[in-house]
């Protein structure tokens, strides 16, 4: 088995060992139940096309259980999906850094690219986990509150329950690879700060920066190249014909995004000296 | 317990480390040798370099100058392969608090690509006296059981080379007598160990080589006879006439140092012949000698005359 592996499995039983990691998955799965009792409260006070019936797919709400998770998706913007990864990702090498526990595992024989490696895989395995609760937990109490229904897309097509369903998961995936490239910077920062929860609140202003660059009207031409923009490309998932544009911009961007930290935080990792 | 390493040199040659932070050099210019089956004590007060210098041997820090070469690898050319047959643990052991000790040690066997074995860890938890707890989490472990488990972190490694820093921290009497007998088992079992500590009685007491550190600079390495030797060893005389005594040892030409203590006196002497000369001269002079033995905290006294005043003479 290859280093990275090895780290990697091991990256999963320490996460699965931590209350942190349960934190965030409960979180994940609470965030739809929570909109879900919102909006059921809210029902008589707030009608169609107001708040949250005023977002992509929002006129769906309570016709069709399958909008939910997307709805949601808006409703909690930059901040909720960077909180539920940097309590992970901000943790993973600065919490070992500060416990000590990182001099104890660099002096065995795996080199230090592959427990950093091990470490980048468990985050997002994490990430995919998280997500994936969150989309399971939204389809079921959706569905269980507003039916299996069709919904209506972005173009005014009527698109049916089964194939919503299967979009909604490819939607999941969509919406995943902007949340990585967050997850990288994070990662960088458990890097370099070696601070737990200077990484985790640095993530979060860097959150904020960009959801407030791509709120500037000066540069909004330069929107849809901000990682923030890419939050929303699986929209093209739910057009007729389906489009693929924002998709294949989001790949390249959030790459762009997440590779730079990425290298920084391997060179950092690597070559410094651990001395806590 | 050991694994194998086929080179057949010197398990630590560290030749001109220096280390600064910043304008401050914690290890400067300092020379290393530790040879196969030492216990080589690594002594000197807090803040001197010994937890520097063990980083660097770890590999966990980069030294800005000088080499190191464990069992003739170079270790920055290849850290991971110079390190093969090496274990150790800086400051204390740190271990994850949230697993068990077994899963701990299972962590760091995968890490070390031994794999899981049960075998080995249950071997190595029954060794450090901790098999019945080892099912326990970390967190519930008290300093002495954590210390006992770093040992066995270690050992799961199957080292030919241990380098432990301040391995009696926090560990009670009984404790303490534990370590020594494992370190004197571990080296008879051929185990070369460096152990790290700023208590030169802990290190009288199992190591045959020191190495004292003073200001990041090694100020003496050798036996411990050799440090007494080249120091000069004091020696508390109870005699029927201490001013006789005390006269005749001044007048020797073997005695360094007289001063009369407590009702006896206390002499340096360099060597076994100068004691015997003295002894004879005493005679000589119709002094009766009571009572004549080394003192207990002679080699404490020269400890810290070593570490706190000038750099001298190093033997190697």
């Amino acid at each position: 088995m290859s280093g990275a592996l090895i780290a990697y499995r091991w990256e999963l039983r320490k996460l699965m060992a931590q209350k942190r990691m349960w934190l965030g998955i409960v979180a994940a799965a609470l965030v739809p139940v929570i909109f879900l009792i919102s909006i059921q409260i809210s029902k008589v006070t707030l009608h169609p096309p107001d708040g949250p019936y005023d977002t992509p797919l929002g006129l769906n709400l309570r016709s069709s259980g399958l909008s939910l998770d997307l709805v949601v998706f808006k409703m909690i913007g930059v901040i909720g999906p960077t909180l539920i990864v940097a309590i992970i990702a901000g943790e993973i090498v600065a919490g070992e850094d500060l416990a000590g526990t990182l001099k104890t595992v660099l002096v065995r024989s795996l080199r230090r690219g592959e427990i950093l490696a091990g470490k980048a895989l468990a985050v997002l395995t994490y990430l995919v986990s998280a997500l994936a609760i969150y989309a399971v937990v939204g389809v079921l109490i959706g569905v269980i509150a507003w039916g299996f229904h069709p919904i209506t897309d972005l173009t005014g097509h009527q698109v049916s329950a089964l194939r919503a369903l299967g979009l909604t998961a490819v939607a999941m995936a969509v919406y995943a690879v902007p949340v990585v490239a967050i997850a990288c910077f994070a990662f960088f920062l458990s890097v370099v700060t070696r601070q737990s929860v200077a990484a985790i609140a640095g993530t979060l202003l860097y959150a904020l920066a960009l959801q407030g660059l791509s709120a500037l009207s000066a540069i909004a031409s330069a929107r849809p190249y901000l990682l923030v923009g890419q939050l929303t490309a699986w929209h093209d998932l739910f057009q007729t014909p389906v489009a693929g544009d924002a998709i294949v911009r989001s790949l390249w961007v959030s790459a762009l995004f997440a590779l730079p930290p990425l290298a920084a935080a391997w060179v950092a990792f690597t070559r410094r000296d651990v001395t806590t | 317990m050991t694994g194998t390493n086929d080179v057949g040199t010197a398990p630590i040659e560290a030749r001109g480390l220096v280390k600064r932070y910043r304008d401050v050099a914690a290890v400067d210019d300092v020379d290393l040798t530790v040879r196969r089956g030492d216990i080589y004590g690594f002594l000197g007060p807090n803040g001197a370099g010994k937890t520097t210098t063990l980083r660097m041997l770890l590999a966990l820090v980069r030294p800005e100058a000088g080499s190191i070469r464990l069992f003739g690898r170079d270790l920055f050319v290849d850290p991971v392969a110079a390190l093969q047959g090496v274990a150790g643990f800086i400051e204390e052991p740190r271990l994850y608090s949230y697993l068990s000790g077994r899963q701990n040690l299972q962590l760091l066997a995968a890490f070390d690509r031994a794999g899981e074995g049960a075998a080995t860890i249950d071997e190595v938890l029954e060794l450090v006296e901790l098999r019945e707890r080892g099912d326990d989490r970390v967190s519930e472990y008290s300093q002495g059981m954590r210390q006992r488990l770093g040992i066995a972190s270690c050992l799961v490694r199957r080292p030919q080379l241990l380098l432990l820093d301040e391995p009696a921290n926090g560990v009670d009497p009984a404790g303490l007598r534990f370590m020594r007998e494992l370190l004197r088992r571990l080296s008879d079992e051929g185990i070369t160990i460096l152990l790290s500590s700023h208590l030169l009685s802990e290190v009288q007491q199992v190591c045959s080589r020191v190495g004292m550190i003073s200001s990041g600079r090694i100020v003496f390495e050798g036996g411990l006879d050799e440090l007494a030797g080249a120091t000069g060893r004091r020696y508390r005389l109870e005699a029927t006439d201490l001013e006789r005594a005390a006269e005749a040892s001044r007048s020797h030409q073997a005695v360094q140092d007289v001063r009369v203590d407590d009702g006896a006196l206390s002499v340096r002497v360099d060597d076994d012949a100068g004691l015997v000369a003295l002894t004879a001269a005493l005679a000589e002079a119709g002094v009766g000698i009571r009572a004549l033995a080394l003192e207990s905290d002679s080699l404490e006294r020269l400890f810290f005359e070593l570490t706190e005043k000038r750099p001298m003479q190093v033997a190697r």
